[in-house]
This record gives C-alpha cells, sequence and structure tokens, in this order.
C-alpha cells in the first residue's frame, strides 16, 4: 500500500549487472546474449491508480508509456528533443517556441501538431486537466498558442528557466484532444491516446494494465536507446502490493521487472538479478516542522530536535544499508543546485541538544525522564502517513528515532495517520501536529518555491507544512528562479536551503528512491531521469 | 396464498436490510473527519494539503458536496430503487461497473472455500469422531487449532512455503484455478475448524440418540450409520454458521486478496474507504449484503430439504 | 441456533470429569503465563521492549535471543512478552463491550417483543450482513488507528452474533417452567429477571465469552496486519506480524514466532472455553 513516489529518477543507477558495472546511467544492462524481438514483459508494480493519467506519480508511471512529452531529460539533466525537435527562447526569457516533430500521429490517427500541443497546455492549467503539472509551472504560465500547424509558443508571465525541465515529467503527457472530446469520461481514464510507444490494450482492474505495442511508433526521444517501435510485442503492468510476492515471482520467471525491490532483499537482487536504484530530485523525505504553534515554534527547540537522534544510524538500520541518508530537508541530493554543505549540519550531538533544551528553559525533568517548562512536558506530536508514505522499513526509522529523543527528554508521540485522514485534511491544521515527514519530487530546485513560498491570506500555500514565512527566503528563491545563469541560480538556491537549514523549519532524513530489480535476460530497460519513469519502448529479450 | 404472503414479507424484509446496509454505510462514511473534495484533490496530486475553496468548487458542484446531507442521501436512495449505485469518484466510471468486475473472483473465492472448508470438516468429523480416544483427540485437536489461525497469517506462510520455496503454485497466480489454490485453502482451513467443531458436538451427540443405536441393530455398517443418520442431523448447526461464515469470509477475503495481490471487491473496498470514494464503498456493502441475504435463504433451504420437518416453518 | 436448548440436557458426570485433562492443563499453563506476562512482565524478562541496539540487529533465536531480534536489534521475546498485555486486553476488552451491546439489545429484544423486537431483530440482521472487517475498517478511519479504537472497532464487529444468541438464550429461559411458577408464585417482574432469568439465560454463554476472547485477539491482530492497529512502537502482536512481514524470507523468526504465540494463546483459550462450556453445558452458536 505504498502511495505516492512522486520521485524523479536522477541518473544514478550505479548498477551491478551480472557483477559487472555498466557505465550507462540509469539503463539495466546493454551487454550480453543474443537479442530477440518480440515477447512479453511482465511488470511487477505495486499501486494501481484511479486512471491511467493524472497529477500522481502513480499515474506518471504508466501514462509514459502511452503519451509523449515535447521534451525529455537526459542522464546528464540536458533537456532533449521529443515530441519538438527544437525551440527558442525569446531574449526576455518568457517565450518558449517549439517546432513539433513533422507526420507525428496520435494512434487514433489524428495528427500531433501544435494546436494539439496547445490544447493539452490549457487542458492542465484553465481545465482541472492535470494538479501536479499545474502548481509545477503555475504562476508563470501565461498562455499556449498554435503558430501555424508544427509551431506552438507558450508564454510566461516573468522568465523561468525551471520550465523546460519540470515539463519533462510524465504529467505533461500529450494526449489527442479530438479523443478527449469526443469520447467518455471513463474512456479517457481507462485508455488515454496518445502517440507513445504502448497503447492501453486493457484494463483488468485490480490485476494488471496490457499494453500493447504500438507499430506506427515514430516519435521517441532523442535519449531513447533505439529507433524505431517498441521492440516486445506486450506489457503486461501487474499491480502486486505485497513485497514478499512482489520480490519472489522474478526467482521464478512470473515477471521480468520488479519495482520496489524490500529493502531487506537487496543484496540478494544484486547478486541475481540487474538492478537500478534511483535517487530521486526533489524534497527528499524530510520533516516539516511546526514552527508556528507547540514547542517547535522556538528554534532552539527545533534545533535541539536536529541533533539529538542518530537521523543517519537510524536511516542505516530501518532501510538496511540501502537508502541513503539526506541531512538536507530542503533538497535531495540529486536535484541540481543541492548544496552538500547544508547537509552536513545538525550531526548527532545529544550534548547539544541537551544545552539547547536547557538555554530553551525545558530544564526540568518529570519521572518518565521527560523534559519539562513550567510544568508542561516536552511533548512532540509526530503524524505521519502510515502504510503508504512509511512503509514498514521507514517506520522502524521513526521508532528508532523516537528512542533516541526519549534519551534527551522529548517524548515524541507516533501518530500513524490512515490514507483518508491525511488527504481528508485532519492533520492539516498547525494544532494537529507538531512534526511530519513528508516528500515531494522534482526535477528542479524550483521546488523550494512551491514548498516554501510564504503563506498569506489572500494567497495561502498549504503546501508550506512548516508554517514558515520568510520574507529572506522567499526573495532568494523568486531570484533563483529567474536567474538564467545556472551556476549563479545555484548559489542562490544553496542559500534558500541555508536559511532553510539554519532554521531548522525542515529536518532532514532520507532520499526517496525507486529501486528495480531486472531479469537477466531482458536488457535496456531504463529510467527517464525526471521522475524515474521505467521505459520499456527500447527493451529486448535475450536467448 | 398465505405461502405467497409469507415469502412476499420476507423479500421485503431482505431489501430493507440490504438498503438499510447501504443507508448505514451512507452516512457512516460522512462521520470521517475531513473533507471529501479535499480527500479527492489529495489522492489526484499525491498531496496532504488544504486547497483553496477556489479549487474545490468544480468537485463539489460536480458530485454535490455542498448539497444538505439530507438531500445528498435522498439523492443516493432514488438511485438505488433506479438500480443506480452512482459514480465512482475515483475510478470515473459507474459504481456496478466497479464491483462488477471484481464480484466474480471474490465470489468464486469465498464459496469455493466454503465448499473447501465443508469437505474438510465434514472428512475430519466422519474419520475421527468416536474412533477412540486418540484418534478423537486428535480431531479436535487439529479442529480447535485450525481454528485458531489468523487467515492472514496461514496466508503468509503457505504462500512462503508452497510457492515460493516448494514452487508449486504461482505466486502471482490471478485468478487461474492453479492459483486460486492457495488463497481458497487461507480462508478454508481456518473455517473448516469452526465448522469441524461445531459438527463434531453435534454429531456426538446425534450418537448418542436411539434411532442410531436402532439402525445398527437393524445390521447397518458403521460408516452408513454415520453417513446416512447421524450426518443429516448432525450438520443443521453447521449449516446456519455458513451463512454468518459467508460474511466472514468476506472479510477474510480482503486479506487473502491483498497478500495474494488477487483481483476482488476486498482490495476496491480497502482503497475505496481510505480515498473516501462514498458510493463504492456503499455500492460494495449493499452487494455483499445482498449475497448474505441470499445466502441465507439457500441456508433455510437447505435446512428444509435436510430437515423435512422443519420444512413448515417450524423455526 | 440448535443448542440453544433450555433447560439444558442433564449429564451424568463421570468421576474421570472432574480432573483436567492434560490439554486442559497446558492451556491453563499458557494462559496463566499470558496472564503474568500481561500483569507483570518485568517479572519474566529485564530487558526493555523498546530498547534499540543497532549492534545486533536481526540475530536469529539463540541462548541469549531466543525470538532473535528485529532489525532495531530490539529482543522480540521481550516484545512478545510486552505485547501481551495489549493482545489481551483488546481482546478482553472487545469481548465485554460486544457482550455489554449484545446483553442489552438481546434483552431489550425478548423481553419487549412485539415491534421492538421486530425492530432489535432487524438491526442486528443488517449488522449481521455487513462483513466485521468494513465495520472495523470504518470504525477506523472515522476515529484514526488507537488502542481503544482496536477495541472499539473488533468489538462492534461481533457484537451482533452475540445479540443473537443473547436474545435466543433470555426467550428460551422465559419460557422455562420455573419462570411461570415465580410468576404464579406473585413475585414482582423485576425480582424475577434480576434473581432467574438474568443468570440462566447468561450462564450458558460464559463459555461463549471465553472463546470469543481468543477469536478478538485474532481478529485485532487482522487489523494490525492491515496497518491500521495500535501505533508503534508498541509491541502488540498482530503489528509485530505486519513488522515480520517483509523479513518472512531472510529473517523468518520476525513473521513466524509472533505468529505461533497467537495461535497457542487463541488455542489455549479456545480449549479453556469448550472445556468450560462441556461443564456448564451450554450454547454453541
Amino acid at each position: 500500500m505504498t502511495r505516492s513516489r512522486r520521485r524523479v529518477a536522477l541518473a544514478v543507477a550505479a548498477l551491478l549487472a551480472g557483477g559487472a558495472l555498466t557505465a550507462c546511467g540509469g539503463a539495466a544492462g546493454t551487454s550480453g546474449g543474443a537479442p530477440t524481438t518480440g515477447g512479453t514483459i511482465i511488470y511487477g508494480h505495486v499501486q494501481e491508480p484511479p486512471c491511467i493519467f493524472g497529477g500522481w506519480i502513480q499515474q506518471a508511471y504508466i501514462s509514459r508509456q502511452v503519451l509523449d512529452g515535447l521534451v525529455a531529460m537526459a542522464d546528464d539533466g540536458a533537456v532533449k528533443p521529443w515530441l519538438a525537435t527544437e525551440w527558442k527562447v525569446s531574449p526576455d526569457g518568457t517565450k518558449y517556441t517549439f517546432t513539433l516533430k513533422d507526420g507525428v500521429k496520435f494512434t487514433d490517427g489524428t495528427p500531433v501538431d501544435a494546436a494539439a500541443v496547445a490544447w493539452n497546455f490549457d487542458y492542465w492549467e484553465n481545465h482541472g486537466g492535470n494538479s501536479t503539472a499545474k502548481v509545477s509551472i503555475d504562476p508563470y504560465y501565461k498562455a499556449a498558442k498554435a503558430l501555424d500547424a508544427t509551431h506552438v509558443e507558450i508564454s510566461l508571465n516573468k522568465p523561468y528557466p525551471p520550465f523546460l525541465p519540470l515539463i519533462t515529467q510524465g504529467y505533461f503527457g500529450i494526449q489527442s484532444p479530438t479523443a478527449f472530446k469526443s469520447r467518455t469520461e471513463k474512456e479517457n481514464c481507462e485508455k488515454p491516446i496518445g502517440s507513445g510507444g504502448f497503447v492501453v490494450k486493457e484494463w483488468k482492474h485490480g490485476e494488471e494494465v496490457v499494453l500493447t505495442k504500438n507499430p506506427g511508433y515514430a516519435s521517441w526521444p532523442a535519449n531513447a536507446r533505439h529507433e524505431g517501435p517498441a521492440i516486445v510485442d506486450e506489457v503486461r503492468w501487474k499491480f502486486v502490493a505485497d513485497g514478499v510476492s512482489r520480490y519472489a515471482s522474478l526467482s521464478t520467471g512470473e515477471s521480468h521487472v520488479v519495482y520496489e525491490v524490500p529493502t531487506v532483499n537487496w543484496k540478494d537482487a544484486q547478486a541475481r538479478y540487474q538492478t537500478i536504484r534511483y535517487i530521486t530530485p526533489g524534497k527528499p523525505v524530510s520533516f516539516y516542522i511546526n514552527t508556528k504553534v507547540g514547542p517547535f515554534s522556538d528554534k532552539l527547540v527545533r534545533q535541539a530536535f536536529a541533533y539529538g537522534a542518530d537521523r543517519k544510524a537510524a536511516v542505516e538500520a530501518g532501510f538496511h544499508g540501502v537508502i541513503p541518508y539526506e541531512g538536507n530537508p530542503a533538497v535531495s541530493q540529486a536535484t541540481p543546485g543541492y548544496d552538500a554543505e547544508v547537509a552536513k549540519a545538525y550531526a548527532f550531538d545529544p550534548a547539544k541538544a541537551g544545552q539547547l533544551l536547557d538555554q530553551a528553559g525545558w530544564t526540568a525533568r518529570d519521572a518518565a525522564g521527560v523534559r519539562t517548562k513550567n510544568g508542561a512536558p516536552l511533548t512532540v506530536k509526530l503524524v505521519y502517513g502510515a502504510g503508504f508514505i512509511f512503509t514498514q522499513e521507514g517506520s522502524t526509522v521513526l521508532q528508532v528515532l523516537q528512542e533516541q529523543w526519549k534519551q534527551i527528554g522529548f517524548d515524541v508521540k507516533l501518530i500513524p495517520a490512515t490514507q483518508a485522514e491525511l488527504w481528508g485534511g485532519k492533520y492539516s491544521d498547525p494544532s494537529t501536529f507538531d512534526a511530519t515527514p513528508s516528500y515531494w519530487t522534482s526535477p528542479s530546485s524550483a521546488i523550494l518555491w512551491i514548498v516554501w513560498r510564504p503563506s498569506t491570506p489572500d494567497n495561502p500555500n498549504f503546501s508550506n507544512r512548516s508554517f514558515f514565512n520568510n520574507e529572506t527566503l522567499s526573495q532568494t528563491i523568486q531570484q533563483a528562479n529567474g536567474e538564467a545563469d545556472a551556476a549563479k541560480a545555484n548559489d542562490l538556491y544553496g542559500q534558500a536551503q541555508k536559511i532553510i537549514q539554519d532554521d531548522a523549519a525542515g529536518i532532514g532524513l532520507y532520499t526517496q528512491n525507486s529501486t528495480y530489480a531486472v531479469a537477466r535476460n531482458l536488457k535496456d530497460v531504463w529510467l527517464e531521469k525526471s521522475q524515474g519513469e521505467p521505459v520499456f519502448s527500447d527493451a529486448y529479450f535475450t536467448k | 396464498m398465505n405461502q405467497v404472503w409469507r415469502i412476499a414479507v420476507k423479500v421485503a424484509a431482505s431489501v430493507a436490510v440490504i438498503v438499510a446496509a447501504a443507508s448505514v454505510t451512507f452516512f457512516a462514511q460522512l462521520a470521517v473527519p475531513g473533507d471529501r473534495a479535499t480527500a479527492l484533490m489529495n489522492l489526484q496530486t499525491g498531496q496532504e494539503k488544504l486547497w483553496t475553496a477556489q479549487e474545490l468548487a468544480p468537485l463539489n458542484e460536480r458530485f454535490g458536496f455542498d448539497d444538505p446531507i439530507l438531500l445528498q442521501y435522498l439523492h443516493y436512495l432514488g438511485g438505488l430503487f433506479q438500480g443506480d449505485l452512482g459514480t465512482s469518484y475515483t475510478q470515473k466510471r459507474p459504481v456496478a461497473d466497479v464491483i462488477g468486475g471484481q464480484l466474480p473472483p471474490s465470489l468464486i473465492l469465498t464459496v469455493a472455500a466454503l465448499v473447501v472448508a465443508w469437505l474438510l470438516a465434514l472428512g475430519m468429523t466422519l474419520l475421527t469422531v468416536r474412533r477412540g480416544r486418540f484418534l478423537s483427540g486428535l480431531g479436535s485437536a487439529w479442529e480447535a487449532l485450525t481454528a485458531s489461525l489468523p487467515h492472514y497469517w496461514v496466508g503468509v506462510v503457505l504462500l512462503v512455503v508452497f510457492a515460493v520455496q516448494l514452487r508449486m503454485f504461482p505466486i502471482i497466480g490471478g485468478t487461474s484455478a492453479w492459483g486460486s489454490v492457495l488463497p481458497v485453502l487461507t480462508l478454508a482451513i481456518p473455517l473448516a475448524g469452526f465448522l469441524g467443531q461445531v459438527t463434531r458436538d453435534e454429531f456426538v451427540q446425534v450418537l448418542r440418540q436411539p434411532f442410531v443405536t436402532t439402525a445398527r441393530s437393524r445390521g447397518m455398517s458403521d460408516l452408513g450409520v454415520r453417513v446416512r443418520h447421524v450426518l443429516r442431523h448432525a450438520v443443521l448447526p453447521a449449516i446456519t454458521l455458513s451463512g454468518w461464515a459467508l460474511g466472514a469470509l468476506v472479510s477474510g477475503a480482503v486479506i487473502t486478496e491483498n497478500i495474494f495481490g488477487r483481483p476482488g471487491i476486498g482490495q476496491v473496498l480497502v482503497t475505496a474507504v481510505n480515498t473516501r470514494d462514498l458510493p463504492t464503498v456503499s455500492g460494495i456493502v449493499l452487494v455483499v449484503a445482498a449475497v448474505y441475504v441470499v445466502a441465507n435463504l439457500l441456508v433455510d433451504l437447505a435446512y428444509a430439504a435436510i430437515d423435512p420437518r422443519l420444512a413448515r416453518g417450524a423455526r | 441456533m440448535s443448542a440453544l436448548s433450555w433447560p439444558l440436557r442433564a449429564r451424568a458426570w463421570a468421576w474421570r470429569d472432574r480432573l483436567p485433562s492434560l490439554g486442559t492443563t497446558l492451556s491453563l499453563l499458557v494462559v496463566g503465563f499470558v496472564v503474568i506476562a500481561a500483569i507483570a512482565p518485568a517479572l519474566l524478562t529485564d530487558r526493555s521492549p523498546t530498547a534499540i541496539d543497532l549492534t545486533s540487529t536481526l540475530l536469529p533465536p539463540s541462548w541469549q535471543h531466543p525470538f532473535g531480534t528485529d532489525d532495531a536489534g530490539r529482543d522480540l521475546l521481550t516484545r512478545v512478552i510486552y505485547g501481551s498485555r495489549l493482545s489481551l486486553g483488546i481482546g478482553i476488552g472487545a469481548t465485554a463491550l460486544a457482550f455489554l451491546i449484545a446483553t442489552v439489545l438481546g434483552f431489550a429484544a425478548a423481553l419487549s417483543g412485539g415491534a421492538v423486537d421486530a425492530v432489535i431483530t432487524r438491526v442486528i440482521e443488517v449488522a449481521f450482513a455487513f462483513p466485521a472487517l468494513l465495520l472495523g475498517l470504518l470504525v477506523i478511519t472515522i476515529r484514526g488507528p488507537s488502542l481503544a479504537t482496536e477495541i472499539i472497532a473488533v468489538g462492534i464487529g461481533s457484537a451482533p452474533g452475540y445479540a443473537r444468541m443473547v436474545r435466543g438464550q433470555v426467550l428460551a429461559v422465559r419460557q422455562a417452567g420455573f419462570m411461570e411458577a415465580a410468576a404464579a408464585l406473585g413475585h414482582r417482574r423485576l425480582p424475577i429477571w434480576r434473581r432467574h432469568l438474568f443468570p440462566n439465560a447468561m450462564r450458558p454463554l460464559v463459555a461463549v465469552v471465553t472463546l470469543g476472547i481468543g477469536q478478538s485477539i485474532v481478529w485485532a491482530s487482522g487489523l494490525s496486519f492491515l496497518g491500521l492497529g495500535v501505533p508503534p512502537p508498541s509491541p502488540e502482536w498482530g503489528a509485530l506480524l505486519d513488522a515480520g512481514r517483509l523479513h518472512i524470507t531472510t529473517s523468518w523468526w520476525l513473521e513466524i514466532l509472533p505468529g505461533l504465540v497467537i495461535v497457542l494463546v487463541a488455542l489455549s483459550v479456545t480449549a479453556l472455553g469448550r472445556t468450560l462450556q462441556n461443564r456448564l453445558g451450554g450454547a454453541s452458536r
């Protein structure tokens, strides 16, 4: 029952294919065995989304198989041509003119033209088509306009260099407007029409989605591993929620690729299969600290909390050494503009934590060893999404931390929240929690603006779950978002991360990851870089 | 005439039970804290935050979340009587569609489990009751043990032993016959323990009855007596239990489907509760209640068939 | 509901029946052990159930750690011992709640008769048609996961079955000869109910209660297994199973041993319940 995974895959992927380290970025195995054509890939995924496309990462994973984007992200982070062969940015940075590949058709036979692309942008932004796509580009996006059949112009309110990397995400898959407008909502939900390498043949709810190859595929991205339609005939995208079953199905040949390898099985997987581990860029799994209400409204207490537990050791124990610790609460190590220095703050130091708490006035201790101030105990309500954001492995991490925080006098209450509670808004009010861990993947440090934009009555920002309104921070991020020079932008993003870290408005924990294990006779399964969506259109079996 | 009237009353009462179950679910879900439109937005975006009234407006408008609750209920009820279970908030297709696709695998699973449990229980009873201290003891111990097994634990153990280690069965079996063996056993084994216990008690009592001695004195074989005379009486309480068991099996099916990754109503139910997909949850309850009511009608019929004395409504 | 006949069959009690059998003795031992663990866990172990030790994670069973350790280096046996208070508490609490509801409903229905009886019987019927797990899910989504929620969820889920039994018992006892005799003697209604009806109707259900505790423990652990149980780091048995699930192919003890404990305890409680049932004579379902 893991929700989510708004993960973006970074190059990463040091993969041990058959013991030999392959040089190529995010792909699984490229050598050995005679290639064959045809066949069916059985892929074991975790969660079943309500529709094939939408603003949830679970939807981006699968819609990537069916829908093509305008541009793609290469392993080095560079933006490459896809449906757009080239693009021009106006000198003031507010107009993007994309030239579309000629002759590409949606699988319903209608052309992928400028009008179709403009319609998609309008649909996401103004007709509730994809709220995550919308929030990624929202304050900057102005309009999309077809100049002629093959040229589309997107205009922005202000310069926004992260615009290009952001639209490489799966949320920005282009659909056929003709099909969308002429079919029922159910058909659009289950079988969206794009120009991608596969089409949805059948969705057996609760079991699998069957994807068959699009024989007329003509619009692979520039960073594809081969040119032409998919090599295999079919992909059976199965939903196997149980980790034990999912991983074991590889060993019996019932699947060829599985997502989210349980960390206890990772070593075994490395020895027996090709493995891919992607660290997702964007906000890592880090705590939002409630700076508005409760004990953490005092900065000293926040800092004591950060110093007070060996987060690195806890992460290593809970995830069996597979998933990296991330000390930077703002962005993960896979994000362009990540500041490694910022991540080093607040190394485990219980003495320092004690000192800070003394300084903040939490000097007395009650019978249970919990610190008190004016008779009130130092209790922290730590709310987390049980079973979907935090798997059992993550829950172990929290329990280890809780025990360590206890030593320095924090009484941390772990409050597992169900999906219904968390999504229904039970823990939205500042009075309901003191700390809550969460992540948000994005291929750009521009995520900082989404998360940390100050919340005002006129323009509330409910994503700012630390309730941290800091004018300097706000200015710094806005400046970075508009900065054309990448080095300067990254420097500004670094400053922003430092402000958040110094104030302990967030506390880092670990990186969000995608792990995959791939059977040895299946080559060229790779993850696109912006979000870690698996790509099957280049994959082939070997004999 | 009287008979027809009685059946009519019974059917009406059954329909009332079904509708009441769905209505209770409807209101229980409104008691869940939080806002449905917010939950939907968060589901669509993978967030856990608040949204502005402006962002929520289209959803509120579309599903009528802002209407008075009574109006929403009447609307739902009106739909029910026209055979419309409503539209799933999340899957955007009719609830009947959502459930219809998932019902057959769940029904097959539960009915198969019930049959297998009966076979196991009867076999055990016939073979071990009053067969000497040792066999009898073994039989009751086995029943008590299996009746104490948690479904999910049996499922995980069966999966690991027979599918992962011994590879006798597929791990992701889906709805294939071979792949259904382990899920069916997972549900059937604990239930067989229950049914066995009840049947055994009754069996022992019946064996003491005079007509059994009579039958034996007529030179009937031991097995003949057991099957023809004793069993007939001994299964009655367990048959009553079967109606109840079907309800319990639905609960067990949720867990079993989860472990074996099997499609079915259980998965849909858990997801729907989590995403506050009210029409879907109510629809599932309605269907389960209907199955329960039908099963209990069948139980009544079976009862009458086995024990003719009861045919004229002596109950 | 066939065995709900009253008065119960008179039975010849052979002297042998008075001695506890081997099974009963073993069950008593197991239950006694768990009760001690629940009341005074510190008597059985001097370790802490939450003490982590990151240098000794995932150790297989040994003399030092008879049940092995988990991925935070906690001693599993200690956790199982401390968990018995929760699991037993949930079992007893849920069954008590279920019986409270059942007694009120059952008596009200049976004693009022007429329309009230018809309505309550229908309500029970509707509740019966509800899958117990769904009731649990709904209670949990309404209240959020906690110890109290789990007790309520399991209690409400199992109440309808008991309510039906109580109603049947009361009806049966009410028609028994001694009740009419007492009424004929001019005793007032309330004292008759208190002195005769209540004890006679409830006595056969004592065994059913015992059986119910075992089942409630199993059910509660089922909810925990779906991740909807008592919040961590509580070592409730179902939560231990949930945590052990991923480890079953690599560290089997984390899943198998707590599972065996649940089975053993449920089995023992059930065995005791049945012994009691045979002694008291009485209601099966």
